[in-house]
């Protein structure tokens, strides 16, 4: 409903708004996320290739 | 950032990096590279390189011709998330690489070359390793030429990568290392490394500065410089300047403290343990505090061994920390948290990472589980920890005709090393582990500290007989490769994140943030370092390792 929305534009969102547009992703969330599942999949390889295959 | 219209940069500097890498890879390939890259010491990444320069300049040459075939085409997601933003990437890797193979060895050269001139090694003075001049390169170009267009997208990828190295990170660090520190170091080390934690957010308040900018500089200031910036960056939100002011201050800080440490620990008459204590506390980053170390005694080596003891207690405080600066975040934003809010719903998903790697790491799933930074000592009986049968004879004669002024515990080590072809605890006790690596690792400090008085010129030993212990020491000494490989990656992901972070700071936000952070740093810093040289003097005898 129109009447619950609270826009609360200070400077300090601005700033964050403008620090946040220096990334690809769409939330911090999704960002954190993606990171933790790559570098999941690099220590897999890595424990692949230079311990459990080694 | 969905347009409909055609918003593409131009695609030839896609074709010239590519074609770059191409080359470089072909160059390195054919061999004509190799005196150059020997003489810079990279040789050894030679296959790496070749490695990165096809698959980035394939990759290249892919992203160009796709971007070509599709260049009227309104842009999809497809576009804005992988056409667009590779060329940025590989820009920032081919920088990267520039900086790691090429710059970073130059520089070491040059300081080198510059020891009779100056005395010290100015890359060491000044830090300058690929952090530093990755965020310096990337600056140069935001404020020189600014970001070219081509890259602007691929830019936005830096703080992504940069948390998946501090996520990597937590692998280096174990729990089993925490454990075999003396309880005197942790409880020193806690004690101020959370005081000046607060201490900084304390002053932060009194000299109305931006949350971002506090939160990051304590955590700088309080537990272990770069490393600790980096990874508490995001989560204070703190800008691109501010964590740039914070490692400058901390470096700057550092190198002071690197020149005058030593002269007043010799002035207030400190001991091998005390001076440790101190500097490990006082000094925040690594490669000062042991330059500290060294400088204050280069002969005992318990100096140094104590410096980096507080020093890894303290980078082992970083997840403490992160909690801490995460709740406060939390508050500070003007919300009321609960706790469980602070942990569950506001804490950052990286650091859970970082935590994970650290209890797999702790777990001994990359190397046995006391290990720190991937090295571990291994004193069981295998062949390839002995010496060789040239270096025994060597070491038989010596230990027969005895050599003159080694103390009691290093003439034993000696003896048995020479009967037992290796470093190693007692035969009779080999069922027993704790007790056969304990005596294991007096003999092994027992070696070590005849090469450190040998090199201060209080003992002298045959150039052989001194290779041969050296040797021997180095057998002991395993590196797991899980841990070289997992630190390589973060080593590049490092470079990468900062390069792109430092094409986010404009001589504007560091002129926005001013002198500030170098007021607060300089003050906590001096705080710090007066405190602990208190509390060392009074408690600290020498007991801090056990």
């Amino acid at each position: 409903m129109a009447e619950d929305i609270k826009c609360n534009v200070n400077t300090d969102d601005q700033a964050e708004n403008e620090e946040r547009a220096l990334s690809v992703f769409a939330s911090e969330k999704s960002e954190d996320l993606t990171a933790l599942v790559l570098v999941m999949v690099v220590t897999f390889l890595v424990l692949l290739f230079t311990k459990w295959m080694a | 950032m969905a347009q409909a219209t055609v918003g593409r940069p131009d695609n030839t500097p896609v074709w010239i990096i590519s074609g770059i890498l191409l080359a470089y890879g072909v160059l390195v390939s054919s061999g004509a590279l190799t005196g150059l890259l020997t003489t810079f010491k990279v040789h050894k990444a030679m296959d790496l390189m070749q490695t990165m320069a096809f698959v980035g300049g394939g990759l290249g040459v892919a992203t160009a011709m796709l971007r070509q075939a599709r260049w009227n085409k309104p842009l999809n997601n497809f576009d804005t998330f992988v056409l667009e933003t590779i060329p940025g990437i590989l820009f920032i890797v081919a920088l990267a690489m520039g900086i790691r193979w090429f710059a970073e060895p130059m520089v070491k050269l040059a300081s080198s070359a510059l020891v009779p001139v100056l005395g010290f090694k100015l890359y060491k003075v000044l830090n300058l390793n690929y952090v530093v001049l990755g965020i310096l390169v990337g600056i140069i170009i935001t404020n020189s030429w600014g970001i070219p267009k081509f890259a602007a997208s691929g830019v936005k990828t830096a703080r992504f990568v940069l948390k998946m190295g501090v996520i990597l990170l937590g692998a280096r660090y174990s729990f089993a290392e925490l454990a075999k520190l003396g309880m005197v170091s942790v409880w020193m080390i806690g004690f101020f490394v959370l005081g000046t934690v607060f201490f900084v957010l304390f002053l932060g308040k009194v000299f109305k500065q931006p949350k971002t900018m506090t939160g990051v500089l304590s955590a700088g200031m309080g537990v272990c410089g770069v490393s600790a910036t980096v990874a508490c960056a995001p989560v204070v939100k703190a800008k691109c300047s501010e964590m740039a002011y914070t490692i400058g201050t901390i470096l700057g800080f550092g190198i002071l403290c690197m020149f005058a440490f030593p002269t007043i620990g010799k002035i207030a008459g400190m001991n091998a343990t005390q001076f440790g204590a101190w500097a490990g506390t006082g000094i925040l980053n690594s490669a000062q505090v042991a330059a500290a170390c060294l400088a204050f005694n280069a002969v005992d080596i318990k100096t140094l061994k104590v410096g980096e003891i507080f020093n890894i207690t303290r980078v082992l405080f970083l997840p403490v920390i992160v909690l801490v600066l995460a709740t406060w975040f939390g508050k500070q934003s003007g919300q009321k948290l609960s706790f469980k809010e602070v942990v569950i719903d506001k804490f950052p998903i990286f650091i859970i990472g970082f935590l994970i790697l650290f209890f797999m790491s702790s777990l001994g799933l990359f190397s046995p589980a006391d290990h720190y930074k991937g090295k571990y000592l291994d004193f069981s009986y295998n062949e390839r920890t002995e010496v060789t049968p040239e270096e025994l004879t060597i070491l038989k004669a010596a230990a027969v005709a005895g050599i003159q002024g080694l103390n009691t515990q290093e003439t034993a080590s000696l003896n048995d090393l020479v009967k037992q072809h290796q470093i190693a605890g007692d035969f009779n006790d080999r069922a027993d582990k704790t007790k056969f690596d304990t005596v294991a690792r007096v003999r092994m400090a027992g070696l070590e500290s005849m090469i450190a008085r040998a090199k201060g010129g209080e003992v002298t030993i045959s150039k052989d007989v001194k290779s041969a212990v050296k040797h021997a020491l180095k057998q002991v000494h395993k590196k797991s490769k899980t841990i070289v490989t997992l630190t390589n990656a973060m080593i590049w992901f490092f470079a990468y994140g900062l390069i792109g972070l430092g094409m986010q700071i404009t001589g504007k936000s560091l002129a926005q943030a001013g002198g500030w952070p170098l007021v607060m740093g300089g003050i906590s810093g001096v705080a710090k370092a007066t405190l602990s040289f208190i509390v060392v003097m009074y408690f600290v005898k020498d007991v801090v390792l056990h």
